[in-house]
């Protein structure tokens, strides 16, 4: 029997076709990781057979219409018991290229009108990072379920003063936009890195490049110098704030920790004078975490060469994020550890076109085409808003149970029956989303000032 | 100068049970004698044991709500034999129990939100948001032990899933501290007789099916008001 009769029917052309930099990875000896295989590849598995419980409906009011409000706005109306009642802007002529996202939504130009609208369940909150503090105190205080984009906020008391605000807010949910920390593909690596199953911890590498000018262009000129709050250190986190923040995030949330200290470096290498701009468009930062562990990350707006990526060095193996999908590198040295048998292998040799996979009597996972298509369907936003939306539902049907049994005056009580409510769905707490605010902002501060700042605990103390 | 002897340990345990009784069975203060305790939250539990063509499921949740109210002048005194205030072996009270289906959770590890969904659409949770309950009359099973919790025989109107059924089951009430009692019980109840088909899961190819009788188990605290 030859190679070929052993094989099932996988079109070796669709597969070679497919030699994207997923597949040089592959080739470099990379297996990707995945986390629903197992249940992906067993067509009789309950996950497969089992239909999914449809989530409560919720309905959203969207603040900051602006291209990232209106991929909210696209992302929403993914989720079937989304629905978007209202959406508001500051600058009204936002609200026609919304209006073609969500037809239906009421549009309001000042937000409070919008908070006072009973038809708002949850709010999304996508302005210019330096207005969050207002809209969300009162969102919150309006008994709205908040998702406010990250960072929190343009300065540590802004941020600390959203987390306090959200922690005692009982009876909603408040989740900051670390999207990251709702992806399944990233939850699937967490047990893997803290397990110690890459080894000891070496070191980590993250970059974030794109070529442009992070400029926004406007007939009106008031407006653009609004839109490009981001250009100007008064009203941004610069690019390791307002970008660096969610990969900077992933690593204390894979290692588990914080880190002691970060130093920074900064420069303005290609938009000088555009938009008379003070934020550099070129940064990095070196964190030192506990036991000699570092993140080196870096980001630009001068080259998109290889985009953006995180790469976490281990003693056995490394594993390499990018985009949505996640391959791991192992040392030639290092043990099997058993966990490989149940991942598929894009690893083959061009002198027979076979893909090593271990668990080869599972037919789909030799079949499909993932080394190029990303296994998960969606964007990061989607899976954050999905966790938002689902949690929001549940806590709501919970918090309305609780007021129509025992009443609404034992606000211990409602607290500690949410406590106990396991929630569908992982998302980024109150607390999550201020320390790597407070971890951005301070990596941002040092590398404007290229120094070294040492972390100090009652920074993160609320 | 005789000096004032401390009480040992034993001895403060003793008195602050018997303040604890006192508390228990004195009436509240209400206008017409009738002495109210009201659902509290925490504590409490509702289990719905069930079995199955593949093995038996448990539900459970921790929201009960309503209100236990006994008549003008009964007392439920622990030391006692009897129910002060009650005529033969019949106690005036009256009793309504209010119970949210959503919040009522599979204890599965695997997919539990599947079972959730798959009963809270059995018994039509969307029409009728709860279980419901109204004690019609209760009778003391009487004679009480000393320290130990009351027995009654309870009936009332149970109401699942929009049906309303008439079922009777034993109940236990312990006074558990100061104005606070503990109300348990099991009774066990016919899915189809409120109109409620047995969820099959569609785990196993389809195979498992849940059976129609099920055990509703229940543990209740209330405080006085």
């Amino acid at each position: 029997m030859n190679d070929k009769e052993q094989l099932p029917d996988v079109n070796r052309r669709e597969f070679l076709k497919n030699t994207s930099l997923a597949a040089m990875m592959a080739l470099m000896g990379g297996t990707e990781m995945r986390a629903e295989d197992a249940a992906k590849a067993d067509a009789n598995s309950p996950e497969a057979l089992t239909k999914i419980p449809p989530p409560p409906p919720v309905s959203y009011g969207v603040i900051g219409l602006n291209d990232w409000g209106r991929e909210i706005l696209r992302t929403l109306s993914l989720l079937p018991a989304a629905s978007v009642a209202a959406i508001c802007d500051t600058y009204a002529h936002e609200f026609r290229k919304a209006k073609e996202i969500a037809p239906q939504a009421k549009t309001y130009e000042d937000y409070k009108q919008l908070l006072a609208d009973p038809a708002v369940q949850a709010v999304i909150v996508a302005t210019p990072t330096g207005t969050h503090r207002d809209i969300v105190l009162a969102a919150l205080a309006a008994g709205k379920h908040v998702y406010c984009e990250a960072p929190l906020a343009n300065s540590i008391e802004d941020a600390r003063a959203i987390a306090k605000a959200a922690r005692e807010a009982v009876k909603v949910v408040f989740q900051p936009g670390l999207q990251e920390r709702s992806h399944p593909q990233r939850h699937f690596l967490v047990p893997f890195i803290r397990s110690g199953a890459m080894g000891r911890n070496v070191m980590a590498r993250a970059q974030w490049h794109k070529s442009e000018s992070w400029a926004r262009q406007s007939p009106n000129a008031e407006r653009e110098k609004e839109l490009n709050w981001r250009l100007y250190q008064a009203s941004s986190a610069g690019l390791l704030g307002e970008e660096g923040i969610h990969q900077i995030d992933i690593a204390s949330w894979f290692w588990k920790s914080r880190p002691l200290a970060v130093t920074g470096f900064s420069s303005m290498i290609l938009w000088q004078g555009d938009h008379d701009r003070d934020v550099p468009d070129t940064a990095q930062a070196v964190f030192e975490y506990p036991g000699g562990v570092r993140l080196m990350y870096d980001a630009t707006l001068c080259s998109s060469f290889d985009a953006a990526y995180e790469l976490y060095y281990g003693t056995d193996s490394t594993i390499m994020l990018r985009d949505e999908k996640a391959w791991l590198f192992k040392e030639v040295n290092a043990p099997l550890l058993g966990w490989e048998v149940y991942c598929r292998r894009d690893q083959f040799y061009t002198s027979t076109g076979i893909a090593l996979v271990a668990n080869g009597s599972k037919q789909t996972a030799l079949t499909a085409t993932a080394v190029s298509a990303s296994p998960y369907e969606y964007a990061p936003l989607y899976y954050a808003l999905e966790a938002f939306h689902n949690n929001t539902g549940l806590v709501a049907g919970v918090v309305k149970d609780f007021i129509d049994l025992y009443g609404d005056g034992d606000p211990k009580g409602l607290a500690d029956a949410l406590k106990a409510v396991k929630l569908p769905k992982p998302a980024a707490t109150w607390q999550e989303g201020f320390e790597a605010t407070v971890l951005a902002l301070k990596a941002n501060e040092a590398a404007v000032k290229k120094e070294k700042i040492v972390f100090q605990n009652e920074w993160f103390e609320l | 100068m005789k000096i004032p002897r401390l009480l040992t340990p034993g001895e403060v345990r003793c008195f602050a049970g018997l303040i604890a009784l006192a508390f228990c069975f004195v009436p509240g203060a209400n206008l017409h004698g009738q002495t109210r305790y009201t659902a509290q939250p925490g504590g409490s539990s509702i289990k719905v044991d069930g079995t199955s063509s593949l093995h038996d499921w448990e539900m459970e949740g921790t929201f009960i709500g309503g209100y236990i109210e006994f008549g003008p002048g009964v007392r439920l005194d622990p030391e006692q034999t009897t129910i002060a205030g009650i005529e033969g072996d019949t106690v005036p009270v009256k009793v309504s129990v209010r119970i949210p289906v959503d919040s009522i959770h599979s204890k599965a590890e695997h997919l539990p939100d599947v079972m959730d969904h798959l009963m809270q659409e059995a018994m039509k949770s969307s029409s009728a948001p709860r279980i419901e309950y109204t004690l019609t009359s209760m009778t003391f099973k009487g004679p009480h032990e000393a320290g130990k919790p009351f027995d009654f025989n309870a009936t009332g109107q149970l109401c699942i899933a929009g049906a309303t059924n008439k079922v009777s089951f034993p109940v236990s009430i312990q006074c558990v501290e100061t104005n606070k009692i503990r109300v348990t019980g099991k009774t066990p109840v016919k899915m189809t007789d409120y109109g409620v088909t047995p969820p099959a899961p569609n785990f196993g190819l389809g195979l498992m099916k849940t059976g129609d009788n099920v055990t509703i188990i229940f543990d209740w605290v209330l405080r006085k008001r």
